[in-house]
């Protein structure tokens, strides 16, 4: 199939990438910029595991074809840090016990950073509402749904 | 342990944590090899036939196919996915070689038939559709009673109307006269259960990446939680010595007891040697629903007899394990139902059975709790429908029943300590079973309330049904730090955290001072891997020892320079002073320096080895309560509020201790409520091969609150008192539900998942005008 030039902001670095149109994003970003943070579990949006951020909302990588976010911001979870310092819901994640096996992190952090962009006090409620497309098989969301919220307060508390 | 525990009851995060959060752990399917090939598998899209001619020449023939593999390919020699000859006590549950790396007759939907390696991903899919195979459709069967009738079609030639194995408890857990037992029973329950094939549902797909190089050396990047076991298997199926092989395990997104067999590895590993060639092999999550392990359904009768007051008098278990294509754990997964079933309550007189029956089914093997779920989800509710006939509460016949510290365990062995009332007593306060129990039934029109409740032991390992072996290396470096080298695999599970704080505590010195070495044979002893909760309690026995000797030298090597006695130095904050006088020490790094870099010509790494066989299982306990709200119209069932109470033990960190409760309520929901694997009864395809069809609980389906208390008292045996917890978060959950559903509207389920669908239709036959 014919390939063609798109170009993708990801984690603030242009990429000129030369893609077939039935590449997904997930494709692109996992084996041709080696962004292997970005995780594929069902393959078919019924996960979340494959998460990322387009233009600050949350989208689903391995449901994107490539060629449709020519031109836009990607946030990964590889950009999440700045300068080496954790994004608060990193620390939140890392310190309240919310990872375990790890295979559902980036996609449930990069989905609450969409909640607190939206939301930055949400509820118990709201928190569990907006993270109910990721699906985790360890945690049983508890120190999950914790751990945004000690985020959204920290947040709030450094008024970032 | 007189002395106070500075790292042992701490929450801390595991180190490695961190780059979970970064996106820089490095699972399977992210590791990429130079010169890597992508490959593929072809699975039987029929459940039972005759593989009569394999044509791969178009696919041979597609430009960027390196190899095509099939049947004819690989070794002549029959393996075990769950690994052959493991030490185990003379209980008849053998492990069986019983399949191919690729079929020689396609045994069940999913059953790997040939496989490739191309050059990238898009081309080994187009070059699977090249393959042609010659089928010859065979009859086929699914269901267990249909398969032992005589006739049947036959799954294995060898096993006679598709019976695996036939068990009988061990000795010790036949006891008395049983039918003499139910005769002087003043209650008697006996009924049906069915428990369903749970899916693992691990985030990360199956995968391998295997290299074999020019000199024969075997690399293979792998899931399985059992790295020294697979290493010795792979060694047999291929004629390679295992000092050729290293098993690598990455970080690993999940197990929960699949990943105790191996699936795709040596299609992966074949693949590799006939190109020479790194080989990626990743499954897809439909691959995963159809083709790696489930956990083992199964059919069972149990029968329980009481006396008036309350005590067990009597019970008997028989159990139809359905195994699928292939044996894999399903046999032990089987005959363990027994052991958890009639080993948790005191009773006098006790017997039961377990058939294995293979099928043309997805192959059943290791599940979380490994067949406790399953068992106790019926013993628990015939303990809830004898209360109701006893007109006892639950709370109260269970605390008259339950097993103490001394009485004989479930594994034969004397209970090294029980707190099991403790949680049933602090489980009810946390729910509040007495102001809750029975009293809530009108709720508001069609939503009803009600609490049940259930209870488990378990074990911290497997012995003495199987060898519980770990081994444990530490050695201080120059800086005062010290390397840990172990291998238990870690899932998720944070194991490696919880070793190095055992070891930190043992050695003295910070926990942040401990870095683990893990991950591949080649650098480590032998351990047997992650099942049974032995983790912590035997690899965990393994590190404290080797603690011990490596704080023997450390402090030897100081009494030198310090001229003081070894006996009368300690270790705190990084310091070895003398006990007498605390003014007077040196800096651990001191010493570990000076043993290094020294030109006297004593020079030493300080460091202790210890190999630990566990001779003795403590068992951990644990009590589940559950509030729901049943709504009648609907047959939907929300779960308001779950308490687990769990006695592991000292919990060595509460914040992985809760971690593994929290994370089991959510896969006892599902097991109890949603999860369903379907089989179409006209084809044998799986019909739930997926996050839509196969209902993994989310955020909304959990209960509103989950609590978990951990009773935190120490055994004797675990180190530090510990005692496993990995499995225990799971076993009670479902039935707790099922006995506050009962609670709730009056109806006990006896098939899961308890679907709303069964739930209206259990209600209408309770009250059939009503409709």
């Amino acid at each position: 199939m014919k390939k063609e030039i798109i170009n993708l902001t990801v984690n603030g670095t242009l990429h000129e990438i030369s893609v077939e149109p039935q590449v997904t994003l997930n494709e692109v970003l996992r084996e041709q910029l080696d962004l292997t943070g970005t995780k594929l579990s069902c393959g078919a949006g019924e996960c979340g595991a494959c998460t990322v951020l387009i233009d600050g909302k949350p989208e689903l990588s391995c449901c994107t074809l490539a060629m449709t976010a020519n031109g836009k911001d990607i946030l990964t979870i590889e950009g999440l840090a700045r300068d080496g310092e954790l994004h608060p819901l990193q620390k939140a994640f890392v310190e309240c016990g919310a990872i375990q096996c790890g295979f559902c992190t980036p996609g449930m952090l990069l989905t609450s950073k969409a909640l607190l962009d939206e939301n930055p006090d949400p509820t118990r409620e709201e928190v569990k509402s907006y993270l109910s497309g990721n699906l985790c098989r360890c945690t049983g969301y508890v120190k999950i749904v914790d751990a945004v919220l000690a985020a959204a307060t920290e947040m709030n508390k450094g008024g970032k | 342990m007189s002395q106070k525990l500075t790292c042992v009851g701490k929450r801390i995060t595991q180190k490695d944590v961190l780059l979970k959060a970064t996106g820089e752990a490095r699972y399977v399917p992210d590791v990429r090899l130079p010169g890597m090939l992508w490959g593929k598998v072809l699975h039987s899209p029929y459940p039972h036939a005759k593989i009569k001619k394999i044509d791969k020449s178009k696919a041979e023939k597609l430009p960027g196919v390196a190899a095509v593999i099939t049947v004819e390919d690989a070794p002549k020699i029959l393996w075990a996915r769950s690994f052959r000859d493991m030490p185990m006590a003379p209980s008849g549950a053998l492990q069986r070689a019983d399949e191919y790396i690729l079929a020689d007759k396609a045994r069940y939907v999913g059953d790997p038939v040939a496989a490739i390696a191309a050059v990238d991903e898009k081309t080994a899919e187009e070059a699977l559709e090249l393959i042609e195979v010659d089928y010859e459709q065979l009859p086929f069967v699914l269901d267990p009673f249909e398969a032992i009738k005589p006739g049947a079609p036959l799954v294995h030639d060898y096993a006679k109307n598709n019976m695996a194995v036939h068990l009988t408890p061990p000795p010790f857990l036949v006891k008395g006269d049983v039918e003499k037992g139910f005769a002087e029973s003043d209650v008697v329950v006996e009924e049906k259960f069915f428990v369903s094939k749970q899916v693992a549902c691990q985030m990360e797909t199956q995968s391998c990446v295997a290299s074999v190089d020019s000199s024969g050396k075997i690399t293979c990047y792998s899931p399985c939680q059992l790295a020294h076991p697979f290493r010795r298997e792979l060694g047999k199926m291929f004629n390679v010595p295992v000092g050729k092989i290293n098993v690598i395990n990455p970080f690993v997104g999940g197990s929960f007891g699949c990943r105790l067999s191996c699936h795709n590895e040596p299609i992966c590993v074949l693949l590799s040697m006939k190109t020479h060639k790194p080989v990626k092999l990743v499954y897809s999550k439909e691959e995963d629903f159809i083709s790696i392990d489930t956990r083992t359904p199964h059919y069972y009768t149990v029968k329980m007899g009481f006396k008036k007051d309350g005590t067990l008098n009597a019970m008997n278990l028989d159990v139809t394990t359905w195994a699928g294509g292939y044996l894999s754990r399903a046999q032990l997964a089987g005959g363990i139902t027994l052991i958890w079933g009639l080993g948790h309550y005191r009773c006098p007189n006790m017997n039961g059975s377990c058939d294995v029956i293979y099928t043309n089914t997805t192959v059943a093997g290791a599940g979380r709790g490994f067949g406790n779920p399953a068992i106790m989800w019926g013993v628990e509710e015939v303990v809830d429908m004898a209360a109701e006939k006893l007109g006892m509460n639950p709370v109260e016949l269970r605390l008259k029943n339950t097993k103490q510290t001394g009485e004989m365990a479930n594994m034969g062995l004397p209970i090294e300590s029980s707190y099991i009332d403790d949680c049933i007593r602090e489980g009810a306060r946390a729910i509040g079973w007495d102001e809750k129990r029975g009293k809530n039934k009108g709720g508001n029109g069609t939503l009803k309330r009600g609490v049940g409740m259930a209870t488990m032991t378990h074990c911290s390992g497997a012995w003495p049904l199987l060898i519980e072996h770990s081994n444990a290396f530490i050695k201080f470096n120059e800086d005062g730090t010290a390397d840990l080298t172990v291998n238990p695999g870690s899932p998720g599970t944070h194991i490696w955290g919880t070793l190095s704080q055992i070891a930190a505590e043992g050695l003295g010195i910070p926990v942040e001072d401990i870095y683990i070495v893990t991950g591949e044979t080649d650098k480590t002893m032998f351990d047997l891997g992650s099942h049974a909760s032995r983790s912590t309690y035997v690899t965990g026995n393994a590190v404290l020892e080797a603690a011990r000797l490596a704080k023997k030298q450390l402090l030897e090597r100081a009494g030198k320079i310090l001229s003081e006695s070894p006996d009368d130095l300690d270790v705190r904050d990084r310091q070895i002073y003398v006990k007498s006088n605390p003014e007077k020490k040196t800096s651990v790094a001191n010493v570990c320096s000076q043993a290094i870099y020294n030109l006297k010509g004593d020079s030493m790494n300080i460091s202790g080895k210890s190999s630990w066989c566990s001779h003795y299982n403590s068992i951990p306990t644990a009590a589940y309560f559950a509030e729901v709200e049943v709504d009648t119209e609907t047959g939907e069932v929300k779960i308001l509020n779950f308490v687990t109470a769990v006695d592991c033990g000292k919990a060595i960190n509460p914040m992985t201790v809760e971690g593994q409760c929290e994370g089991g309520v959510q896969q006892g929901v599902g097991y109890g409520l949603t999860e369903d694997y379907v089989i179409n009864k006209n084809t044998g395809a799986v019909e739930s091969n997926n996050f839509t069809s196969y209902k993994m609980p989310g955020t909304m389906d959990m209960p509103e609150t989950t609590k978990t208390i951990i009773i935190d008292k120490p055994d004797p045996k675990g180190p530090f008192g510990a005692k496993g917890v990995g499995e225990p978060g799971l076993v009670g959950v479902a039935p707790a539900i099922g006995n506050a559903i009962h609670d709730a509207v009056g109806v006990w389920m006896k098939d899961l998942p308890a679907t709303p669908e069964k739930i209206l239709k259990a209600l209408m036959e309770k009250s059939p005008q009503q409709d």
